[in-house]
């Protein structure tokens, strides 16, 4: 509980980690403000009836990015090394020599960023479908008893993007790459959803499947995979890599 | 009590330690010297367990670093700059630390007094001079009250004034039984401040004494430092 503790405490202290926090609202809120307005001028012209069922859904899928951040910086920071002229240190020295137990360390670090993701989550989903509702007015899908395992997934989805992005860093120790890569696939170019063009299998990686938790329809989808199904999927993604680097991380010097 | 005993570390196939062995004993500073690159970081590296020893053992009393049921209260240990996150401020750097230790946040405020950082405590990490991160990195091992100090390169980067103060801070230290362990490439510093010396050269131990020991026929510990590290090489 200490380590706990001590991990609230270092992500708490950390700006990088509060740049995460309002990434992760503002950007499924903005993009769904935008969104929720043009379908708004569609519904009220009369080309279309009803917001689509995944509105709000969709946006938070792309909101994943602050989890991301979160996941990567989290680890990343004990990593940075200080300028020589300041003597070229590391904070994973602190850390060892406080908590020398690296798969306590580890764990501990692992749940504070979990527990920060899920709340974060809850504070976008909230906003997110808030501005989806002020937004469309009367033209907003229901929220239902429906929603409530959809939102769920959300807060899923998001811990679980941010654990895996927390376990890629492990083993580079270096945020650059990770947060390029990650960040890319989920706005710029979706690798992971042009490989499902490919092969169906694809559908089978974790953002892809780990979507179906919460997003009901994809563009062009080809493979029913239930929600169940998705997060079961993503949770062994999420698992196998997180093994990876706690063995790699417990074995390699630090 | 710190025992090392037999410590071989290999990167690659280069041999950076080759058995490393010698003692630090409570009520007494002990100064691991050598020049930069002779396995004197390495050596402390493997004793606080961050990095794996090839063969041999490092202990602290009758345990390896890792084993420590309460490390912070046991082992205080600054290593290369700070040990701090840039962008955290210095007091924020010491509370995670006590934290991880269930320490008060009063102790924070009571070793930023000691080391003379409580009007910097604010201040993010990054805006430090080195001699202040030094300082910050020396708070944070104190935070436990430790029975034992390990300090790589000490004095480095510190001012006359600091230099001063940790030399008298390191003597009280081991004056009241504890065990200092320090270490550095800088003689002059050291020989006013410890009473034994293991001298350490390209991965090997090359004399361990006390500080007129290995001094011996030589004017200073310098003269001696270098017959051992140049001249006598092995």
């Amino acid at each position: 509980m200490r380590a706990l503790a001590a991990e609230a405490s270092k992500l708490a202290s950390l700006p990088a980690v509060w740049i995460a926090m309002a990434a992760g609202v503002l950007v499924p809120s903005v993009i769904a403000a935008i969104t929720a307005s043009s379908t708004r001028s569609t519904v009220t012209r009369g080309a279309a009836t009803v917001a689509g069922a995944d509105a709000g859904y969709q946006e938070l899928a792309f909101g994943v990015v602050g989890a991301i951040i979160l996941g990567v910086v989290a680890i990343s920071s004990e990593y940075f090394t200080e300028s020589a002229e300041s003597g070229g240190g590391r904070q994973i020295t602190t850390s060892l020599t406080a908590v020398p137990s690296r798969l306590r360390f580890l764990l501990a670090k692992i749940s504070a960023v979990a527990i920060a993701c899920a709340v974060l989550a809850i504070i976008a989903s909230g906003t997110t479908m808030g501005v989806v509702h002020v937004v469309l007015g009367e033209h907003a899908p229901a929220m239902g008893v429906d929603d409530v395992p959809r939102l769920g997934g959300v807060v899923c989805y998001w811990v679980y993007t941010a654990l895996l992005a927390f376990g890629i860093t492990v083993l580079t120790r270096h945020a650059v790459i990770p947060l390029a890569v990650l960040i890319a696939n989920t706005s710029v170019v979706t690798v992971t959803y042009l490989l499902t063009k490919i092969t169906p299998l694809a559908n089978y990686l974790p953002d892809m499947a780990g979507v179906r938790m919460f997003v009901r329809r994809l563009p062009d989808d080809t493979v029913e995979i239930s929600p169940l199904t998705g997060g079961l999927v993503m949770t062994a993604w999420v698992a196998v890599l997180l093994v990876i680097a706690a063995v790699a991380f417990t074995r390699r010097d630090a | 009590m710190i025992t090392i005993d037999d410590l071989v570390k290999r990167r690659g196939s280069t041999e950076i330690l080759s058995g490393i062995g010698f003692q630090a004993r409570p009520g007494r500073v002990t100064g691991f010297l050598g020049p930069n690159g002779a396995g004197k970081s390495s050596t402390l590296r493997i004793l606080l367990g961050l990095d794996r020893a090839t063969s041999g053992t490092a202990l602290i009393g009758s345990v390896p670093f890792v084993q420590l049921r309460d490390p912070l209260a046991t082992v205080g240990a600054m290593l290369d700059g700070s040990g701090a996150h840039r962008a955290r401020t210095g007091r924020a750097h010491l509370r995670w630390v006590a934290r991880s230790a269930g320490l008060p946040r009063g102790r924070v405020d009571e070793v930023l007094d000691m080391v003379g950082l409580t009007s910097a405590a604010s201040r993010r990490v990054g805006s430090y001079s080195l001699g202040m991160a030094r300082r910050l990195g020396l708070a944070a091992a104190l935070l436990g009250d430790p029975e034992i100090l390990i300090l790589d390169e000490p004095v480095n980067g510190l001012d006359p004034d600091g230099i001063r103060w940790i030399r008298t801070f390191l003597r009280e230290h081991a004056a009241s039984g504890r065990t200092v362990l320090l270490s550095s490439h800088l003689m002059g510093e050291l020989a006013e401040t410890v009473d034994d010396v293991v001298v350490i050269h390209e991965g090997k131990v090359v004399a361990d004494g006390t500080l007129d020991e290995i001094t011996g026929s030589h004017r200073t510990l310098e003269d001696a430092f270098f017959a051992l590290t140049t001249g006598n090489a092995p």
